[in-house]
């Protein structure tokens, strides 16, 4: 059977738009991730750190986890008069992204042994955060180092064996031979397709052995 | 009494249409239907760079009606029960069914039609076939240019190929990984991030693509589009062809010039290459009645 070309166009049109159409009808539709398919808004949740996304904002990210703002701001070595309204996804830089944010709250969130009673503790201790009204930032000298051994997006295989962390043990956490010692741990794993919080958690915990 | 078979009819040329009833056409159609779709995502570009994302308005990003962003995330997605790769939406997966099935339907369609992509193109190949036109020297010299890449032709069908293998390593990227491999590398993504001036893979094979469309057609969907890898194998199974009449043509090669992916049209006699997207350039370059249609058949067995 021969077609019209013309035929043929308004076809692929109709075809094309009627099934986009069809799903929008169906409420099979979202062009965000700010916006539920209902139309709420997406909120990050407390329990899980995955629920970040690169464009919610500081002051999201304080409120939800209940980590002031300048604890952010230092952990990163973000400039300290960084506004809480600054999407994460603007900030990103070799020292911060949001799966460096997502590693950091994950192992704030992790429960702490009591080393006298051996109850878990959760070293989130309530602190004042940033409230969506009023942003405060506190100054803060723009060159920070973070707390000694805590593995952090900087800290290469180097400084575990510096902190007497067994090769072994590094390489039982990471699946493989150590690469060259001078590699950062989170480029490493960016580079062979694993995901960083996990191998952070499991190394930090090695680290805390050690001190 | 037996039956003598009808002689053959010369075909006859199609009348020249003049004036503004030449823009009757369906090229005229379907360009003014890509138009329609790249103005569609410029305005969603600029309302999405305008607004800006710490806006309180939720805006779509151009990239949530990317149906390649829902091939890259269909694997998450199904496995995940719902959730995406970074950068991708339920729009991603939704577009990607309606080229899907518009692909099942009527070929390659979608990039004939619609892919803004292949209508930049389609511009910049226009712009050079204008300039050809009008300066005997830079014909001149495109001409020796055609006359000695002639001798790497034979590369052309094995280049053809390289676009599944970027279809296989995108979608098993995203698979695996479970972020977008090909994003950096993609120059859709490049250019309606491009307000970004962020300096990415995908910009220098944009600049490459646009380079390439001066000297030959759909460079990018000839020979690294995974998207279009992926319409064109679903367009196997489609009812729709494009059949050459042999008693109607004269093969004057006249189809073989107009087709942007430089398939080889006149010798032909059923059009159901993965590599045909359908926008009927060479039918509508045809000059003779009849001598190549649009036609439905029962795929894969009864396109003859």
């Amino acid at each position: 059977m021969r077609i019209n070309p013309f035929i043929f166009g308004i076809a692929v049109i109709v075809i094309f738009l009627g099934v986009i159409l069809s799903f929008q009808a169906a409420g099979i539709w979202s062009v965000s991730g700010k916006v539920t398919s209902g139309g709420q808004a997406v909120q990050p949740s407390a329990e899980d750190v995955n629920t970040i996304k690169g464009w919610m904002t500081l002051e999201q990210i304080s409120t939800v986890y209940n980590v002031p703002l300048a604890d952010i701001l230092a952990q990163f070595s973000l400039p300290a008069d960084t506004p809480a309204s600054t999407a994460i996804k603007d900030l990103e830089s070799d020292t911060f992204s949001a799966e460096d944010l997502r590693a950091w709250l994950e192992s704030r969130m992790q429960p702490v042994e009591s080393e006298a009673t051996g109850v878990p503790v959760s070293d989130a201790t309530p602190t004042p955060v940033v409230l969506p009204t009023e942003i405060v930032a506190t100054p803060l000298a723009t060159e920070h180092v973070a707390p000694e051994k805590t593995i952090t997006g900087k800290t290469t295989f180097q400084d575990l064996l510096d902190w007497n962390v067994p090769e072994e043990t590094i390489r039982q956490i990471i699946g493989g031979d150590l690469p060259a010692l001078t590699t950062v741990i989170k480029d490493y794993a960016t580079q062979n397709g694993l995901e960083f919080a996990p191998i952070k958690t499991a190394i930090q915990a090695e680290v805390d052995k050690t001190k | 009494m037996t039956s003598q078979p009808l002689p053959v009819l010369p075909s006859r040329v199609k009348p020249r249409l003049r004036g503004w009833k030449s823009l009757l056409t369906h090229q005229t159609f379907r360009r003014v239907v890509q138009l329609g779709f790249a103005a569609f995502i410029l305005v969603v570009t600029l309302q999405h760079v305008l607004a800006g994302e710490s806006s309180g308005n939720v805006t779509a990003s151009p990239e949530a009606y990317c149906p390649f962003g829902g091939l890259e995330t269909l694997y998450k997605y199904i496995t995940s029960g719902g959730s995406f790769v970074s950068h991708t939406h339920l729009s991603n997966v939704v577009v990607l069914v309606a080229v899907l099935v518009t692909a099942l339907l009527a070929r390659s369609a979608f990039c004939g039609w619609v892919c803004p992509l292949g209508f930049i193109q389609d511009l910049v190949s226009g712009f050079s076939a204008f300039l050809r036109k009008r300066i005997p020297g830079l014909r001149k010299a495109m001409n020796a240019l055609k006359k000695r890449g002639s001798r790497l032709a034979f590369l052309d069908r094995y280049l053809r190929l390289l676009k599944y293998a970027v279809l296989a390593w995108a979608v098993i990227g995203a698979g695996v990984y479970g972020v977008m491999v090909f994003r950096d590398y993609d120059p859709w993504s490049a250019l309606i991030n491009i307000a970004e001036f962020s300096f990415t893979p995908g910009l220098v094979v944009l600049g490459i693509t646009l380079a390439a469309s001066f000297f030959i057609e759909r460079p990018w969907c000839r020979y690294a589009c995974p998207l279009g890898a992926a319409s064109g194998l679903v367009g196997k199974f489609s009812p729709m062809y494009l059949k050459r009449e042999a008693d109607a043509c004269k093969v004057c090669k006249v189809c073989t010039n107009a087709c942007p992916m430089g398939l080889p049209v006149h010798t032909a006699t059923t059009i159901t290459s993965a590599d045909c997207m359908g926008c009927l350039e060479c039918v509508g370059a045809c000059p003779r009645e009849g001598a190549l249609e649009v036609k439905i058949g029962i795929p894969l067995i009864g396109q003859k």
